[in-house]
């Protein structure tokens, strides 16, 4: 007899059994309790019951299976029909999150969660304050594990614009990760979302890509040391080199203002002295702008005959759109 | 079809020989013999996954030459069973309607020809047609008009694979026009990030499976002239490892996965020739257990079909002898989108 066979709670239940297979799930134990509780799911839908039985149904549906997409839309359902508390909801999500990093239903369900939650604290900034220091707590623990996984990220994100996190704890928080992690891409990407989409000061609509006149140039000062002593730190890591692109980008600067800096660690008269390949693509790419191609290309074949062979063919196209322009 | 991983562990090479094949038969077999593994509890737990399971099973049988691999009457009639009266389709029977499963069962019926048959014995058919009809018609339901973005399913999840998503199965149903493709167009826009790539929204990390969602769902509606192809072919090009894997994101480690997500958005750009394409492919082959079939995300680990159809497809791209060309966009054979669709360029 099943688990929910001989439960009186689910005495009104009639199961509805899976149709595509042909008994070959008897053949093991746990695959009979997920079979008999999905069959007792499929019922719970079928009838629309939102009770809290079917919370208790679907905790231990998700423990055998997270990944079942349904089960958590019809839990989140159920908890908004019954009233369920948050709060108490994220507790267990935690639990969920922290022993399956790779789900993604569960982010979504948080999200959920919280569009749900936020209509009634809106107006509370303690109540909004409180929420976003545990999620945050939350998303740090989280980030222990796996400081680059991809859903965790996006979640992020939501909760910055959702309670209008572009802050300096924020900041402070990345600055945390990128010092146990110089190479963590993501939370270089999290960084730019963060200063250059501050509501307070960054343009409305204003594209990543584009120049924005609205950043102090204090800030842009900032974010350019910023990356140089990451680079400094690890000057072969292409996430800081793309920051600071992306800074002189937005604060509408020239990549001369950083000859300097970049031929710190390339230099094309004595190719010995190369310590970065993205120092000298930034160099390539300078030069080119000054309209000191010889210099340029001398760095472009470097890169493909010596420091990245592997893209020899898009250093040699470079080379030509050099000699073309 | 099973999503169960193994029994294969990639890089199960014998005997080594100086220039590694790729294991035609031995990777036809190992997808025929999917379906009949339901004595395992993981066939149960991706059960989620099964409509997607089939079109990269039925794919990679295509791309190896054997289309006819798979029985053709019981592969339409499963797709036609996971139909729901929406129009949508479940990712196995009794499973709700949602976008990602929809898209694979068009795929899956355009691949074994079987369009007319939804349309005149899917749901919402009359008088032996209007079946696909309600399949385009659920899909443009789930599209956002404010923002041009779809949702996965009626609750409301969002994300730029839902555009591509949406945009590969009406445009192979010819129904594009029933959704708003300038406004799509716009969100996909707003997604391109300082280092050239594109992430899942707008702010988020430049990722290789995001990009080549957009670079798709941007060709499809003829608008691949927006992107900066070279900023983003440099980052793309970026991603080769010196093993010769492609890798997701900077730092991260190479995957076969992703010699489908990054090769294919080269293509798209007219940038694979930016990557070593012999290097990349002896990585793909090093993944492959040319015993028992299959291929995996690296050698040493256990071969399943997602990583087996996307190795295939990326030795397409690089134009391996004894592939059936694949489609850059569609991931599917290119002789077939070229039937359906006509030639594009």
């Amino acid at each position: 007899m099943g688990k929910y066979e001989g439960d009186p709670a689910w005495d009104d239940v009639v199961p509805i059994p899976q149709d595509d297979g042909e008994g070959a799930l008897a053949q093991i134990a746990y695959a009979d309790e997920y079979a008999e509780a999905m069959g007792y799911l499929r019922a719970i839908v079928a009838a629309k019951e939102h009770s809290s039985r079917v919370l208790d149904l679907t905790v231990e549906i998700i423990s055998m299976n997270p990944a079942h997409y349904t089960v958590w839309l019809y839990r989140a359902s159920t908890i908004f029909a019954l009233d369920h508390p948050i709060q108490q909801e994220i507790e267990w999500v935690n639990e969920v999150a922290l022993d399956n990093e790779k789900n993604y239903q569960i982010w979504h369900h948080r999200q959920l969660l919280i569009d749900h939650l936020y209509p009634s604290i809106s107006s509370d900034p303690v109540a909004l304050q409180k929420l976003a220091n545990s999620e945050i707590a939350f998303l740090t623990l989280m980030f222990n594990s796996d400081s680059k996984n991809y859903h965790v990220w996006s979640y992020r994100q939501y909760l910055v614009r959702k309670l209008n996190l572009f802050n300096a704890s924020e900041i402070k928080s990345i600055e945390a990760l990128l010092k146990v992690d110089v190479r963590n891409n993501s939370a270089w990407s999290h960084r730019f979302f963060i200063v250059f989409s501050n509501p307070e000061y960054a343009t409305p609509g204003s594209a990543a890509t584009a120049y924005d006149p609205g950043i102090p140039d204090a800030l842009l000062d900032c974010e350019i040391e910023f990356s140089k002593a990451a680079i400094f730190e690890a000057p072969q890591n292409q996430s800081p080199w793309n920051y600071l692109r992306g800074v002189l980008r937005k604060g509408g600067r020239p990549l001369a203002t950083q000859e300097c800096f970049a031929s710190e660690f390339a230099k094309i008269e004595s190719e010995e002295e190369v310590k970065s390949s993205h120092a000298l693509d930034f160099l390539a790419d300078l030069w080119n702008e000054e309209g000191e191609t010889e210099k340029a290309d001398k760095a472009l074949k470097l890169l493909g005959d010596k420091y990245d062979p592997i893209r020899k063919n898009y250093w040699e196209w470079r080379r030509k759109a050099l000699k073309a322009a | 079809m099973s999503l169960v991983s193994g029994p294969g562990v990639a890089g199960n090479t014998s005997s080594l020989p100086n220039e590694i094949q790729l294991a035609i038969s031995a990777h036809v077999s190992y997808i025929q013999s999917l379906d009949t593994r339901r004595d395992e509890l993981e066939y149960w737990l991706t059960e989620h996954l099964r409509m997607n399971g089939l079109y990269w099973g039925l794919t990679s049988l295509h791309l190896l030459g054997r289309p006819d691999a798979l029985p053709r009457h019981e592969t339409i009639a499963f797709v036609l069973s996971c139909q729901k009266d929406s129009g949508g389709f479940g990712a196995a029977s009794g499973h709700d309607a949602h976008l990602l499963s929809t898209v694979s069962a068009v795929q899956i019926l355009v691949m074994v020809d079987a369009i007319d048959e939804l349309d005149s014995k899917g749901k919402g058919s009359e008088g032996g047609k209007g079946g696909v009809e309600l399949v385009g018609n659920y899909i443009a339901a789930l599209q956002d008009r404010m923002t041009g973005t779809f949702r996965g399913d009626e609750f409301g999840e969002e994300d730029t694979r839902f555009i591509y998503a949406g945009f590969n199965a009406l445009s192979l149903l010819h129904l594009l026009h029933l959704v708003d493709v300038p406004l799509a167009v716009l969100f996909i826009e707003s997604c391109a990030n300082f280092d050239g790539g594109y992430g899942v929204a707008p702010g988020a990390e430049s990722h290789s499976g995001q990009i080549f969602t957009c670079l798709a769902a941007l060709t499809i509606a003829g608008r691949i002239d927006m992107v900066n192809k070279d900023k983003l072919g440099r980052w793309l090009s970026e991603r080769q490892v010196e093993a010769g894997g492609l890798n997701g994101r900077p730092e991260k480690l190479e995957d076969v996965c992703y010699s489908w997500w990054v090769a294919a958005s080269l293509t798209m750009i007219g940038k694979l020739h930016w990557i070593d394409g012999d290097k990349l492919a002896k990585f793909i082959l090093s993944c492959q257990d040319t015993e028992n079939g299959g291929i995996a995300d690296r050698a040493g680990d256990m071969v399943d079909v997602f990583h087996t159809v996307f190795g295939l497809a990326g030795l397409s791209l690089l134009g391996w002898e004894g592939l059936e060309p694949v489609d850059p966009v569609y991931c599917m054979p290119k002789k077939i989108t070229e039937r359906v669709l006509g030639t594009r360029v």
